[in-house]
């Protein structure tokens, strides 16, 4: 499996795929590939959603994308 | 000239050959609008005495009533071991959460599904102990059911269909399913790509059709389709829903070729069916054919993240997590292997289509068992670093998994019996929808034994077992 942490200032419900799949600041653990990540309600973070490629991570080593709060 | 006689009887021929011409196989209907929240899938909210804290799956595999009747034995255990859970005393089948099921195994898991509790008094002489093959036989051979078969759009399955809906389901339909239950998935072939193919209404969005509305005795009958021996279960494919999106992991997925050939192929089998345009129908056989074990529905709810289990575990909802895997297998290697002569076409052609199938089978189960195996090793592993970083002040912690589960899987198997004449006893009974009473009695008890003698179930069950009063 691979591993992705997700930053923003606030704690935050993660979307992944368009299906809440955990928290900002917690490993979320997800198949090898292309997924589409943002975050939940309210919508004020920037960009709008981010997409990764996870591969080669690990538990230790997650891949790492932050969210800005928008103005 | 032709006499009167002549005419009558042309006229009679025309007419059953119009007769026959008109039966047609029970259509699935069309989705009026797209509710990703809605329809036959797994519930977003426990209920009753079930908790999705302690998530429980079984999967049950095919081999006709011998699979029926050790998928049975296991479900009594299941409901005679008691636990205590959150405080609350139960039985180990109050928390069951899925049935992934295929062939012989889906009737025990329809039953459940629909009934419950009844199960447990009513489906030995509903379906284990009656001769459901010779039932189905006697139905083929009836001459008034000959102008249905002569139909092209009608068929021995479609037969076996109404028989399982008059003798075991009563036409209940997905929609009939009780909320609370647990989640049904039972699984079929598709013809076309050989992909596994479940009746849920997320597999039925990507045909534009609804199950709550479909027969559970159809999903049973092309569940248990063996070739040739039934003919397959058709299905129309319905252009989709205008507000219809496919899920985004099926949309990331087709560039996964490199990084994810498992993901890629899923999503692609999953996607051909909105190009309904070149295939408007879609053609089911025995779901053993891609899984003989139904453990493949489950896999994907544990990967994918539109999956029902991956997303409760990275939302933290699930402890522990439990996998009981009821697998009917046989190896009637032996009665093979006494004869000098070397097997006849049938025998070949049964085991060429069976051998590659109980490989996959087994390869499955080990898929399942290491990826709770490198959860485990994961969970350790950020422990022990984050000891070895408490001794070192001023580092921030690691971060950290929603939860730590307690993941297991469970196989019953016959193989597990240490008794060689018994082991070779429950290996060599046939795949039939027939069995002797004392075999069903024998497989029941035996699934029990099996399950109670497993010592991972055995650390389960002890770990929620209620105080001694």
């Amino acid at each position: 499996m691979e591993y992705l942490l997700v930053h923003f200032p606030r704690s935050r419900r993660v979307l992944v795929d368009d299906e809440f799949n955990g928290r900002t600041d917690e490993l979320i653990e997800l198949e090898a590939g292309t997924h589409t990540v943002a975050l939940g309600p309210p919508y004020n973070f920037t960009p709008t959603f981010r997409t990764v490629r996870l591969f080669d991570t690990s538990a230790l080593t997650p891949r790492e994308i932050d969210f800005d709060l928008a103005e | 000239m032709i006499s009167p006689n002549k005419h009558g009887i042309a006229a009679l021929a025309l007419l059953l050959l119009a007769l026959a011409g008109c039966a047609h196989y029970p259509l699935n209907e069309p989705l009026a609008a797209y509710q990703p929240d809605q329809g036959y899938r797994f519930p977003a909210m426990a209920s009753g005495k079930n908790t999705h804290s302690l998530f429980v799956c079984l999967a049950f595999s095919g081999g006709g009533t011998r699979a029926a009747s050790l998928a049975y034995g296991v479900m009594e255990k299941l409901r005679a071991t008691k636990i205590v859970w959150k405080g609350v005393e139960k039985s180990l089948l109050d928390e069951v959460d899925c049935i992934s099921s295929v062939s012989g195994g889906s009737f025990t898991a329809a039953y459940y599904g629909l009934y419950g509790d009844r199960l447990f008094s009513d489906f030995r002489p509903d379906f284990l102990e009656r001769n459901i093959q010779g039932e189905l036989t006697a139905k083929a051979l009836n001459p008034l059911n000959w102008l249905r078969l002569a139909s092209p759009n009608f068929s021995r399955i479609d037969l076996a269909a109404e028989h399982y809906d008059e003798v075991l389901f009563g036409g209940k339909t997905f929609g009939d399913l009780p909320p609370g239950s647990p989640f049904i998935m039972l699984n079929a072939t598709n013809l076309a790509n050989g992909d596994g193919f479940e009746f849920t209404q997320d597999q039925f969005d990507f045909l534009g059709s609804d199950v709550s509305r479909y027969p559970v005795a159809r999903a049973v009958a092309a569940s248990s389709a063996f070739p040739v021996l039934l003919s397959p279960l058709s299905l129309k494919n319905y252009p989709s829903p205008k507000d219809y999106r496919p899920p985004k992991d099926i949309t990331n997925a087709h560039t996964d070729f490199y990084d994810n050939r498992r993901r890629y192929q899923w999503a692609r089998n999953r996607a051909s069916y909105l190009t309904q345009s070149e295939r408007p129908y879609v053609h089911l056989m025995d779901g053993g054919l891609a899984d003989n074990i139904g453990l493949r529905a489950i896999e994907n709810a544990y990967l994918r993240t539109s999956g029902f289990i991956r997303k409760r575990l990275n939302e933290g909802e699930i402890e522990k997590f439990l996998i009981i895997v009821v697998n009917a297998r046989t190896q009637d290697q032996e009665a093979l292997s006494r004869s000098e002569s070397p097997p006849g076409l049938l025998t070949i052609a049964y085991k060429t289509a069976t051998i590659s199938l109980d490989n996959f089978s087994f390869e499955t189960i080990e898929f399942m068992k290491e990826l709770q195996t490198a959860r485990k090793q994961t969970q350790t592993m950020l422990s022990a670093c984050q000891q070895k970083l408490d001794t070192c002040p001023g580092q921030p912690p690691l971060p950290k998994l929603a939860k730590s589960i307690e993941p297991f899987v469970v196989e019953v198997n016959f193989e597990a019996l240490a008794d060689p004449s018994r082991r070779q006893y429950f290996l060599g009974l046939p795949t039939t929808f027939a069995l002797p009473r004392e075999d069903i009695g024998a497989l029941i008890d035996v699934g029990q034994e099996l399950l109670d003698a497993d010592p991972v179930y055995k650390a389960v069950a002890d770990s929620l077992r209620p105080p001694s009063p």
